[in-house]
């Protein structure tokens, strides 16, 4: 038989965690064959979208719930795992982990999906990795240029060294940047700065009292008016984003993240902002040293967004990711959950993580003091607060008005206002995408939860079993429907909102 | 190993035992844990291979298969709303069933809702059968109804009119649902915060929440008692987040409430 993994983690680094991981299992297990699937990022939505529809996609998928046009995916495609997730993983016995049901041996017993699972409290995916997004130094540049090797700690640190790497490209005659600069990682940064240095904002927006702003509460709170782009501690954030802007070389917003490697690679910035992911790559063919440093945090006194910050930002938390779910209309569906049980299974995990360069997911795990660096304390504020990235529109307009930096006309100004010009436009059209998935999760149980109350009344089978699953469909189905009508609700003020705020 | 094979296997085993005598109805489990199980195709396939003993059984089962498949055309939910009406027209647990999916399909399926025939299908179920399964889950659904469905923008009156059904509803883990759902509803409309807590504690007195939903509850109840300026429950929620929740993301902001919190306490600062 044979079962395949698509993901597409073209990296160096995750290919070869999978090659060593499917040798060792096809050895315990010789009537199977594992074949492995590289996906190019840029082509990966459409391949799955197109093999799923076609019943062709492989027994093992990696997903994310961020993928934008994908979020209908989940539930038409996907098996829920909560059934073996709840027993032990079968290849951890002789381990400390051998009782422990499955979802207990993930680090973060699987947060994500808790947190994002289209249909609330279904596991839909078990995970490979941690990571965080860090500071990777050229070591021999940020010597040559500040005469130090220590990692700028704050955001005023760090401007010190753009001030000296400024002084260091006139004396010598070079054009090194401080920021290695693509759109993919430029944004990834704007966004985590954005939400660390406005966390007094997102405490004041948090009128649900979760410590967190979802998505969802990001878009409403716009379309109620609590925020918006001119806002003074949004527009001390977007002054921030333009310090970033100015420190990666022009042109930045058209070339992918594989440019800024390259730029990095070739010694021409001193810093490239990046996930943990990239270690591997980084490491394995940079020709210089490099070392991984925090994020550098914004902090009371910072003269830009000081008053706005709560304390220090998470850089990283202990979440896990790389996310492989279950294809359920494939006819091998046992052998693949028993090849995502070896996966994530102690054995397989640290063979994993110790032929990829990437933290292990699962605990007790060794982990390497390269690795080491990646992982994050629980020693930074963590509000998510998704201002430039509430949804895929809201994405989008961020990626076509960050070009409102630049040029002679050009700055924070008329970028907030180029974003408030769209934003309720995007704001509504992610609700109401949201809106959509809360519904289509909630109309396929209508019949799971009708078929378990029937076996409950024909008898014979396990009434406790049959008890459970429809009172877990229905409390999910519930969660989802309500959210889904809260939405459409949210959505039909908003419309008269709009008009009032829009109308002379 | 191979699912398919199996899935064969009990098609086979099903024929077999469909020839006997007492099995006939034997099926309908197995057609039913199809569904249930998310594999509406192959529940279609079983269901079709053969008959089955109980006539309105095999008419449920029916409907609830085609209803495994949506969306549903216009054309089919009148098909399927007509044959639900057949079968609800009774006062066993199956005519409860059929009039509770009769209501959902007027809810959820139809593509525009018919919100006051939905209303009215649940609110006729809870009058005829009140202790019925499927009338309690019937009140559920017509909360959600009165709290959000499209009409008057009177909060007050919304919540009000929810808030009268979780005393009719029996099954605990039903009415927490309703509770937790008339608490962020009245979050969303920014009632008074006193109100919004006495549905997130009774949703929490009956607990066995899933998902991220529990989580959120208990940083809920801290949060909004702080604001509330009860802390001593508020620290109570906030102790017991991080004891139930250790690889929460929110740990963090939950420690620096719980300083902010003993500095309250001791007259220093308000949080």
């Amino acid at each position: 038989m044979t079962i395949r993994v698509a993901h597409w983690q073209t990296e160096v680094g995750p290919g070869d965690g999978f090659a060593a991981v499917i040798r060792r299992y096809e050895e315990l297990n010789p009537g199977v064959r594992v074949v492995q699937m590289i996906i190019p990022p840029r082509v990966y939505r459409q391949w799955l979208r197109s093999n799923l529809a076609g019943d062709k996609a492989p027994e093992i998928v990696e997903f994310g719930v961020w993928l934008e046009g994908m979020t209908d995916v989940p539930v038409r495609y996907f098996e829920s795992l909560n059934h073996h997730l709840a027993k032990p993983n079968p290849y951890n016995r002789g381990t400390v982990l051998a009782t422990d049901p499955w979802l207990k041996t993930f680090e973060d017993e699987l947060y994500e999906q808790k947190l994002n699972s289209p249909e609330p409290g279904q596991y839909y995916a078990i995970t490979l990795t941690r990571s965080s997004l860090r500071f990777f130094c050229n070591r021999d540049l940020l010597r040559a240029v500040t005469g130090s090797e220590a990692a700028p700690r704050t955001l005023e640190e760090l401007r010190g060294v753009a001030r000296q790497l400024a002084e260091f490209n006139r004396s010598s005659g070079a054009d090194a940047r401080l920021l290695a600069g693509s759109a993919d990682n430029a944004i990834a940064m704007m966004n985590l700065y954005i939400a660390g240095s406005t966390t007094r904002l997102s405490r004041d927006l948090d009128r649900e009292g979760l410590l967190a702003l979802y998505p969802r509460q990001v878009s409403w709170r716009y379309l109620t008016g609590e925020w918006s782009f001119r806002h003074p501690a949004m527009r001390a954030a977007l002054e921030l984003v333009a310090e970033i802007h100015a420190q990666m070389k022009p042109g930045y917003q058209q070339v992918g993240r594989d440019e800024a490697m390259r730029e990095f690679m070739r010694g021409a910035a001193v810093f490239f902002f990046a996930g943990t992911w990239e270690a591997t790559s980084l490491r394995r063919l940079a020709g210089f040293p490099i070392d991984v440093f925090r994020c550098p945090q914004a902090t009371a006194d910072d003269p830009v967004v000081g008053p706005h910050v709560l304390g220090p930002f998470a850089d990283g938390n202990n979440m896990t990711g790389f996310g492989l779910y279950l294809n359920k209309r494939s006819s091998a569906k046992t052998v693949a959950v028993d090849f995502m049980q070896f996966l994530t299974s102690r054995e397989g995990n640290e063979l994993f993580a110790r032929h990829s360069g990437w933290a292990p997911s699962v605990r007790e795990v060794p982990i390497t003091d390269d690795i080491r660096a990646f992982l994050t304390p629980e020693d930074g504020y963590s509000y998510v607060a998704p201002y430039l990235s509430a949804g895929g529109n809201a994405r989008a307009l961020f990626r076509r008005n960050l070009h409102l930096l630049a040029g002679p006309a050009g700055g924070v100004d008329r970028l907030a206002a180029g974003l408030d010009a769209g934003m309720r436009e995007a704001a509504m059209a992610d609700l109401e995408a949201e809106r959509k998935v809360a519904w289509l999760s909630a109309l396929p149980l209508d019949a799971r939860i009708a078929a378990a109350g029937a076996c409950l009344r024909l008898g014979g089978g396990d009434a406790a079993g049959d008890a459970a699953t429809r009172s877990r469909l229905e409390a999910a189905q519930n969660q989802s429907e309500a959210r889904a009508l809260l939405i459409a609700a949210q959505l039909r003020m908003a419309t008269p909102l709009e008009r009032a705020l829009t109308e002379p | 190993m191979n699912v398919g094979c199996r899935r064969w296997l009990v098609i086979a085993v099903f024929n077999l035992t469909g020839a006997t005598l007492s099995g006939e109805r034997d099926q309908l489990p197995a057609v039913l844990n199809l569904v249930v199980g998310n594999q509406s195709k192959e529940a279609a396939a079983m269901l079709a291979a053969g008959a089955v003993a109980d006539a309105r059984e095999r008419e449920l089962a029916r409907a609830i298969v085609a209803m495994a498949a949506p969306p549903l055309s216009e054309q089919r939910v009148t098909e399927l709303g007509k044959a639900l009406e057949v079968l609800a027209d009774g006062r066993d647990d199956l005519a409860a069933e059929a009039h509770y999916l009769r209501a959902r399909l007027f809810q959820l399926h139809q593509s525009e809702p018919d919100w006051d025939r939905a209303s009215a299908w649940y609110r006729m179920l809870a009058e005829r059968q009140p202790e019925n399964h499927w009338a309690q889950l019937g009140l559920v659904k017509l909360g959600l109804i009165l709290l959000h469905a499209p009409g008057p923008d009177d909060a007050t009156a919304r919540i009000s009119a929810a808030a009268a059904l979780p005393p009719r509803i029996r099954e605990a883990e039903l009415r927490r649902d309703l509770h937790l759902q008339i608490a962020w509803a009245g979050l969303a409309w920014e009632r008074p915060r006193a109100e919004v807590l006495r549905h997130l504690l009774a949703a929490d007195e009956i607990g066995g929440l899933i998902g991220i939903s529990g989580e959120d509850l208990v940083m809920q109840i801290a949060e909004l008692s702080l604001r509330e300026g009860q802390t001593a429950q508020a620290r109570r929620y906030f102790e017991r987040f991080l004891r139930e929740f250790r690889t929460s993301p929110r740990n963090f902001n939950v420690r620096q409430r719980l300083a902010e919190l003993e500095l309250l306490e001791q007259g220093v600062r308000t949080p």
